[in-house]
């Protein structure tokens, strides 16, 4: 791009109210990388991927009001992103999804600081967790989803998710003391 | 406190990649949410070909016209895409005649609310000419503003004419039925308008193969209504064009009038149309 566009997130968002075609361009380019990324960490699919990427820029030119004027757009946009990924893999059940394996291998010491100061020691606590619990953890904790919305992205029924969650929790407390 | 740390060039690299390790990922992503500088990181090594495909079809989605909500609730049934789009442009299926349809029906309920036979029949009546309005508003060259591209889609007359009158017959049925609710009593008088509604539709479709649709409409409401208050006024009983030889006589106008239909569905395709 020849001229770099020093509109700030927000201000893009207003300028797509009276359908600013170059502020969703912007919009894209700062974001859709980031996103494509994230989303591509929590399904399998990169069909349905690229639909809910596409599904969220949509949404977002079609209704840049619902942004509340405060807080991150990035946050926003990642709620509006997940969602329509839950859409897709809700569409295409028999689509291969599932998360990320996570990896089992102790945390580093500079990952000990990095999250020891503020959390306790949050990486190896949830280290500690068997995928299928870490999973749950991951989707309601760090991604935001309910009960319901955290069933459908791992393909399983929102009772489970409780019952995940609640036997990830003492274990998680246990590894934060 | 995140402006002072960056992720590692390396590990957004590998996270990108997905070869990183869990617990690295989730402080990246809750960092990448606030660092403008470093999701700039994230789009200097991103699929560019990928993105750039996606970002195609988000113009491609964004200039095309929005579906309505008729058309989106059918998709969202299965409803084949072009069905769907030529369903959504019949005018007696727009949320402007729905509302029409919801106030007429409102006052007959509410003529029906006191109680007395006069105030049934009034329903009685009107119940079963709102779904005949409907269906001529769905084919009338005064109401239709798709007019002209209906009349010139290839093959289409019959079928468009079957599904479009089907639709609007339905809808109008529901609302009705909806309104039967809020009636006084619940017998089988309230349900009374069911059959007269279908046949009165059919005969007139029938008549449109003779005449416009408009007319065809107007005179078949005319009938009926002079038809129930000519038997009112023989036997001395409101209700009497509803009653059982009154049904009798609508099943079989509603036969014969769908015969008719069948036998000159030629009349609906664009050259006796034009």
């Amino acid at each position: 791009m020849a001229t770099v566009d020093e509109r700030s997130d927000p201000d893009l968002l207003r300028a797509l109210a009276v359908d600013d075609r170059s502020a969703l361009a912007e919009l894209y380019r700062r974001h859709s990388p980031w996103l494509l990324a994230r989303l591509s960490r929590r399904c399998a699919d990169p069909d349905l991927v690229d639909q809910a990427l596409q599904d969220t820029f949509v949404a977002v030119w079609r209704k840049p009001g619902s942004y509340k004027a405060s807080g991150e757009v990035a946050a926003w946009l990642w709620g509006i992103g997940i969602r329509r990924l839950i859409d897709q893999v809700r569409r295409r059940p028999a689509a291969l999804h599932q998360l990320d394996p996570w990896d089992a291998s102790s945390p580093s010491a500079e990952e000990q600081v990095l999250l020891g100061v503020q959390h306790g020691d949050l990486a190896g606590a949830l280290d500690r967790l068997s995928p299928e619990l870490r999973a749950v953890v991951q989707a309601t904790v760090l991604d935001g989803l309910t009960t319901r919305e955290a069933g459908r992205l791992l393909g399983i029924p929102a009772g489970t998710v409780k019952t995940r969650m609640m036997r990830a929790k003492p274990l998680l407390r246990e590894g934060l003391t | 406190m995140s402006e002072m740390w960056h992720a590692d060039p390396g590990d957004i690299a590998r996270y990108t990649t997905d070869t990183i390790d869990a617990t690295r990922a989730v402080s990246i992503e809750a960092h990448l949410v606030t660092c403008a500088r470093c999701r700039e990181q994230v789009a200097g090594v991103a699929d560019r070909t990928r993105l750039d495909a996606a970002w195609v079809e988000i113009v491609d989605t964004v200039e095309s016209p929005r579906p309505t909500v008729v058309e989106w609730v059918l998709r969202r049934m299965g409803v084949r895409a072009d069905t769907a789009r030529l369903l959504a442009a019949t005018p007696s299926l727009q949320a402007s005649w729905l509302m029409a349809v919801i106030v007429a029906l409102g006052f007959a309920t509410l003529a029906a609310q006191s109680g007395t036979e006069r105030g049934l029949a009034v329903f009685l009546i009107v119940a079963p000419l709102l779904p005949v309005a409907g269906v001529a508003a769905a084919f009338g060259r005064e109401l239709d503003p798709t007019w002209e591209i209906t009349a010139a889609a290839p093959g289409g007359g019959f079928r468009l004419l079957l599904v479009r009158a089907s639709a609007v017959f339905a809808t109008t049925l529901a609302v009705a039925a909806i309104a039967c609710l809020a009636l006084p009593t619940l017998s089988w008088t309230t349900a009374a308008w069911v059959l007269p509604a279908l046949a009165l539709t059919l005969a007139s479709l029938a008549l449109s193969t003779f005449t416009s649709p408009e007319r065809a409409s107007v005179a078949v409401a005319v009938t009926w209504v002079v038809a129930v208050l000519a038997s009112a006024q023989e036997t001395r009983d409101l209700l009497s064009a509803f009653g059982s030889s009154g049904q009798l006589a609508l099943a079989i106008v509603a036969f014969v009038s769908a015969v008719l239909v069948a036998q000159r569905r030629d009349s609906f395709e664009i050259r006796s149309r034009l």
